[in-house]
């Protein structure tokens, strides 16, 4: 356990009746980046203020290198934090900014300096040392807000939601630049965001929120190819769900019954036959075919109900079976009108199960 | 077609003419009795139906001074303003941090029990001032008119610096803890330099207000502490206009020196709401 650097440790946070945090316990390696994702409410935004000392818990402990910080103060816990609002200060330079944390340690100027340079070059603004923030656009305010998170190599670094007030395009720029710095200098992160396109792209493990409690923990392929739980799937992006229970296994694929049909699957190892089972199938990965291609395994009629052009794919609601209905998205190649028969095949390795109600 | 243009263009300019007029008159409406007050300052043998003094003169403002005994009324009207605003602006920050970043219960009923001196009649509350400080023995000291000062001058502290305060980016002081700071470096590197933009207003309305400040000092001055709004009444009475007019131009200096500090130096939305986050 020595490698772990932040740990949650059985950690509740309650507002009267609102469970912030219910007892929560994560363990953060070192060195890696984690992201805490959910949506707004989750608790992810405690659970690092938690982290900062601006929240104490009501219950349980956090460790940092092994230290016990739940009682330490904000200002001694060696943190560095990068805010969504950028929370720089105003009457500062840059200079001033990122040489905070330096000042208040009683650095001698020269060092200070000499620091500040390069975790201004580390971020890409040389040159705008006599800068004050409200002269800088929201992505150079926000490489201040960096530098001067890490300019005092701190433990671990905090990301509170860093890129939600940059516009998209700087987004995705700035996105790949944290990941490298963070990266470069091998430091501990945790990300805390509800963009989960951005958790994935970032982390090296995702932490999944959900009303205060841990969802899945595991690396971006684990929870996008294998979501645990309805709420993760749905959250990453998956909006088709069929409920369905185990007919048979055979070798490693079982059949499982959804809607009268019989759909083949790859095996659960805790299913057995009559284990209610929930299916997850992406929109893009099931395949549209025209009503006279050859039937097969996986393969099923429907009808579209819907068409919405997207653009560079069609989206389709469709029906099939006995009431079932689906989302599919398909490239624009192959079009089929509203009400059009059409046949739908499952590649059965990408259909995705858990066991459940 | 070009008729109507001209009609038009005509019509726009009738309407620019009627607009200006309208201003100037309100100006003059305002500015009135200043000039009057000016010209009669420095006027002599004004009388009857004459648009204009027939002399000028700068002896009323040498009598002033003299007899009026200006440079004390003066000095006394600057130490109780000074005191006034000492006292006020404490008491603004520490009501301004607890109305502005404090959820507490009966905010609302405080703060209008903390503007009723202003609400009511001056008179009214300046009785009341009066007859505690006669028990307490503050008539007629510096320390007890600053005080009277502050029931008015404190409330424009608060409201100020409550604003102030809850314009101060929770963030940012967050991010000052994070970066190492504990609470005392918190409050001088960090809170301190945003919160001065509303220091400052408040101060020059606190120093404002018990400089006019009229009804509560009648009622609480004493031989020892006439200030100058006191003075010139005073001098009203004697029956001299001349000298009472000089008195009033003098006493308007300080207060247009402020004013044009106040124009030339700080935008006063910007000493109101102190800078914002980003």
């Amino acid at each position: 356990m020595t490698d772990v650097t932040i740990e949650f440790r059985d950690v509740s946070k309650r507002y009267g009746t609102l469970v912030a945090n219910d007892h929560l316990s994560l363990a953060i390696r070192k060195g890696e980046l984690m992201t805490l994702l959910g949506p707004s409410g989750c608790g992810k935004t405690t659970a690092l203020r938690c982290l900062t000392g601006y929240i104490r818990p009501d219950e349980g402990r956090i460790f940092i290198d092994g230290q016990d910080v739940t009682d330490v103060p904000t200002h001694q816990r060696e943190l560095g934090m990068v805010f969504q609002n950028f929370a720089l200060f105003p009457h500062m330079t840059v200079q001033d900014n990122v040489g905070f944390p330096l000042m208040i340690r009683n650095l001698s100027k020269a060092e200070r300096a000499q620091r500040v340079a390069q975790a201004l070059r580390l971020v890409r603004l040389e040159g705008y040392e006599s800068h004050y923030p409200r002269q800088l656009s929201g992505g150079q305010q926000q490489r201040v807000g960096l530098a001067r998170a890490l300019v005092y190599r701190p433990k671990v670094l905090l990301l509170d939601e860093p890129l939600s007030n940059l516009d998209a395009k700087l987004r995705e720029e700035m996105r790949f630049e944290i990941k490298e710095v963070v990266t470069r200098l091998e430091i501990t992160a945790v990300y805390v965001t509800h963009d989960q396109a951005e958790a994935l792209a970032l982390s090296d493990r995702v932490a999944i929120m959900n009303r205060g409690r841990l969802e899945q923990v595991g690396t971006p392929e684990e929870i996008y190819e294998h979501p645990q739980s309805r709420f993760v799937a749905e959250f990453i992006g998956l909006s088709n769900f069929l409920e369905g229970y185990v007919q048979a296994v055979d070798g490693d694929t079982m059949v499982v019954s959804v809607g009268g049909l019989q759909m083949r699957i790859p095996v659960l190892a805790e299913a057995g036959p009559g284990q209610r089972v929930l299916l997850f199938l992406r929109p893009n990965e099931v395949e549209l075919l025209r009503p006279d291609d050859p039937g097969g395994a996986n393969v099923f009629d429907a009808r579209v109900e819907k068409v919405t052009y997207l653009g560079d794919t069609l989206d389709y609601r469709l029906t099939f079976g006995q009431g079932l209905t689906l989302r599919v998205q398909s490239d624009a190649q192959r079009r089929f009108g509203q009400g059009a028969p059409v046949r739908l095949r499952f590649p059965r390795v990408r259909c995705w199960a858990i066991t459940g109600n | 077609m070009r008729l109507a243009r001209a009609y038009g263009r005509a019509m726009w300019d009738a309407r620019l003419v009627l607009a200006y007029t309208l201003l100037l008159s309100l100006t003059l409406f305002i500015l009135a009795p200043f000039l009057m007050i000016a010209l009669r300052s420095v006027g002599k043998g004004w009388f009857g139906r004459l648009w204009l003094p027939p002399q000028l003169t700068l002896d009323w403002y040498r009598w002033a001074v003299e007899v009026g005994n200006i440079p004390e009324v003066m000095k006394n009207t600057l130490i109780i303003g000074v005191i006034a605003v000492a006292v006020s602006t404490v008491i603004g920050i520490f009501a301004g941090w607890a109305f502005g970043r404090r959820q507490m219960p009966g905010k609302e009923v405080l703060m209008a029990i903390i503007l009723l001196p202003r609400m009511i009649p001056p008179i009214t509350y300046a009785l009341g001032v009066a007859q505690i400080f006669y028990t307490l023995e503050l008539v007629d000291t510096y320390l007890g008119v600053a005080l009277a000062h502050v029931s008015v001058c404190a409330p424009y502290a608060i409201l100020v610096l409550s604003a102030t305060f809850e314009g101060l980016d929770e963030r940012v002081l967050e991010a000052a803890g994070v970066c190492g700071a504990n609470t005392i470096k918190r409050f001088f590197y960090v809170v301190l330099p945003l919160i001065m933009p509303g220091i400052l207003a408040s101060m020059i309305f606190s120093f404002t207000h018990s400089y006019n400040e009229f009804t509560l000092t009648l009622l609480t001055y004493g031989p020892h502490t006439v200030t100058l709004p006191v003075r010139t009444y005073l001098a009203v009475g004697d029956g001299y206009w001349e000298i009472t007019s000089a008195m009033a131009m003098l006493m308007v200096v300080p207060s247009l020196l402020i004013l044009a500090v106040i124009q030339r130096r700080a935008k006063p939305e910007k000493l109101v709401g102190g800078f914002k986050g980003v």
